[in-house]
């Protein structure tokens, strides 16, 4: 029987991966998307083990790395979305022992959706009820042909699951809302996609809802009532539905409100779910992790005397780095340079700046410190957590050079 | 030289929305560093009437500026999109983050599919490198 490996290209985290290896490299990868394959393959720009541009062997790196961490008085550590689950564990150890703010990516994307589903606000399911059971598939300001793309065909839309036998065919109906005509849009045709204007989507929920209630919806932006009745009669009869809701629908809105009503409303005349789409690998672990420790998911700053957490937007990595309120900041499993702003993470190269992660990138390339760390799923195990909050094993395909994630952050720990 | 090298291109205020795009992740899954990168996310999405106005042809570089930055990146013309005057697509990228305003309300979240930008032909400047926009 072959052996399958876990692609940790994205947080669907699919565990039915195939690798040919010759001379320790990843030569072949069967049945990943075009994106997993290139993350299995490892990139071409291996980061090097520096300290100011200079060549060092990895213990001067973290005894440095640990010199800048202890003599900063308002340190930053964050990413963790491409760390393994042991790494983010010992992240949140290293935090509270030097009394650092302590965020990642979802701070700036699904974390409001996560903490609602975590505190139980939210009904969610498994992508393998999904597979099995959905009938109804919304997907909202998302787009997983480009962001999952696997996603249709494993999870949602394409496969023939247990109470699902005739599949996409005549099982499935797919519904995408967005304020642009996208690839996943195309797949579930002009009846089935309603475009919306950019900032649109809190009053087409709520117009959904009205539909839901029987009464005539309405928007500003005139969209045909008819169109959100049909569409409302659909989510009614849906035996088990979704909404896979993505970043286009969480910026839009102000606050999670209108979200709670319609997936309120849903459940009282119907049976609907959410998934977030979640994009790197293991930000829902981080989140879970921390929630677990703190009772918060993102954006906390510790009493590196009491351990309690503090927690607020000021702590997220936004308004830290805005507001030029740390004065160093360890990068771990994140390129915060091509993800933020630039005008906002432009302050990170003006601060001692450590970098942990298997690949050269923008953040990397203005680090004081970079460490390079083992390539999770392929050099190096451990646990992580896929948008569904199924925890899922890695398993180690490749020896490497590199030390894993959490080992360099124990490392740290031990030197500060 | 023609006359219309001393006239000034035609300048367009448009929303911008970012989108993600799996060529130009497995581009940056291989390097960020590398050519495909830069060909894949130095690029923005024009409607059909916006490329009139601006009086360029398709795949011409344009410069897209706001207060927050400048590039440089490729015009195209969107495909499969509805029509979408007034509106641009950009590629989340460094290319788009060096337009996106810090500007968050407290919340510590950037609009990052909702900023406008002008957008004005560059006359063939090259689009801007990787290495150029920190």
């Amino acid at each position: 029987m072959s052996e399958y490996y876990v692609c940790t290209g994205c947080a669907l985290l699919c565990d039915d991966i195939e690798v040919e290896t010759e001379n320790s490299k990843v030569k072949t990868v069967h049945a990943a998307c075009r994106k997993g394959v290139a993350r299995m393959k490892g990139c071409s720009d291996h980061l090097e083990c520096t300290i100011d541009g200079e060549k060092t062997d990895v213990d001067s790196a973290i005894a440095k790395a640990a010199e800048i961490l202890r003599n900063a008085d308002k340190p930053l550590i964050f990413g963790h979305g491409n760390s393994s689950s042991q790494a983010q564990k010992m992240s949140i150890g290293l935090a509270k022992k030097i009394g650092a703010y302590l965020d990642d990516t979802s701070s700036f994307c699904q974390g409001p959706v996560i903490e609602a589903i975590l505190q139980d606000k939210l009904k969610t399911c498994t992508l393998d009820d999904i597979r099995h059971k959905a009938d109804v598939i919304m997907f909202w300001g998302a787009d997983p042909s480009n962001s999952h793309p696997r996603h249709l065909s494993r999870y949602s839309y394409f496969p023939r699951g247990k109470e699902r036998q005739r599949g996409w065919e005549e099982d499935r109906t797919a519904i995408c809302v967005d304020v642009r005509k996208s690839e996943t849009a195309v797949i579930c045709g002009d009846n089935r996609f309603y475009q919306i204007p950019v900032g649109g989507d809190a009053e087409f929920m709520d117009a959904l809802v009205s539909a839901l209630s029987s009464k005539v919806p309405k928007t500003s932006f005139g969209f045909d009532a008819k169109r959100i009745l049909e569409l409302a009669n659909v989510l009614k009869k849906a035996k088990f539905g979704v909404i896979c809701v993505g970043l286009g629908l969480i910026y839009s809105l102000e606050d999670l409100n209108p979200l709670f009503r319609l997936m309120d409303k849903l459940n009282e005349v119907s049976d609907f779910n959410l998934m977030p789409m979640v994009g790197q690998y293991n930000m829902r672990g981080f989140n879970q992790n921390l929630y677990e420790e703190t009772g918060y998911i993102n954006r906390v700053k510790f009493n590196s005397e009491t351990g309690v957490a503090e927690h607020g937007p000021e702590f997220s990595v936004v308004e830290a780095l805005r507001n030029k309120t740390v004065d160093a900041a360890l990068i771990i499993g994140s390129d915060p340079l091509s993800s933020l702003p630039l005008s906002v993470s432009r302050y990170l190269a003006e601060i001692p700046l450590i970098t942990i992660d298997p690949c050269r990138n923008l953040t990397s390339s203005k680090a004081k410190v970079t460490i390079p760390c083992a390539l999770g799923g392929v050099e190096s195990g451990g646990t992580a957590v896929r948008m569904d909050g199924v925890e899922v094993e890695l398993k180690k395909i490749l020896e490497t050079e590199n030390l894993p994630d959490a080992e360099i952050l124990r490392k740290i720990m031990e030197a500060i | 030289m023609g006359f219309g090298q001393f006239l000034a291109a035609p300048e367009i205020k448009l929303k911008v929305v970012t989108y993600r795009d799996v060529f130009q992740n497995t581009a940056q899954e291989t390097s960020r560093f590398g050519e495909e990168y830069e060909n894949s996310s130095a690029v923005i999405k024009l409607d059909q009437k916006d490329i009139a106005k601006l009086a360029i042809k398709d795949g011409e570089t344009v410069i897209v500026k706001n207060s927050f930055g400048k590039v440089v990146v490729a015009a195209r013309k969107s495909d499969y999109e509805e029509s979408h005057a007034g509106i641009a697509y950009m590629v989340n990228s460094p290319w788009s983050n060096s337009l996106v305003p810090d500007e968050t309300g407290g919340t510590g979240v950037p609009k990052f599919k909702d900023f406008e930008v002008t957008v004005q032909g560059a006359k063939g400047e090259k689009a801007t490198g990787i290495s150029e926009i920190f």
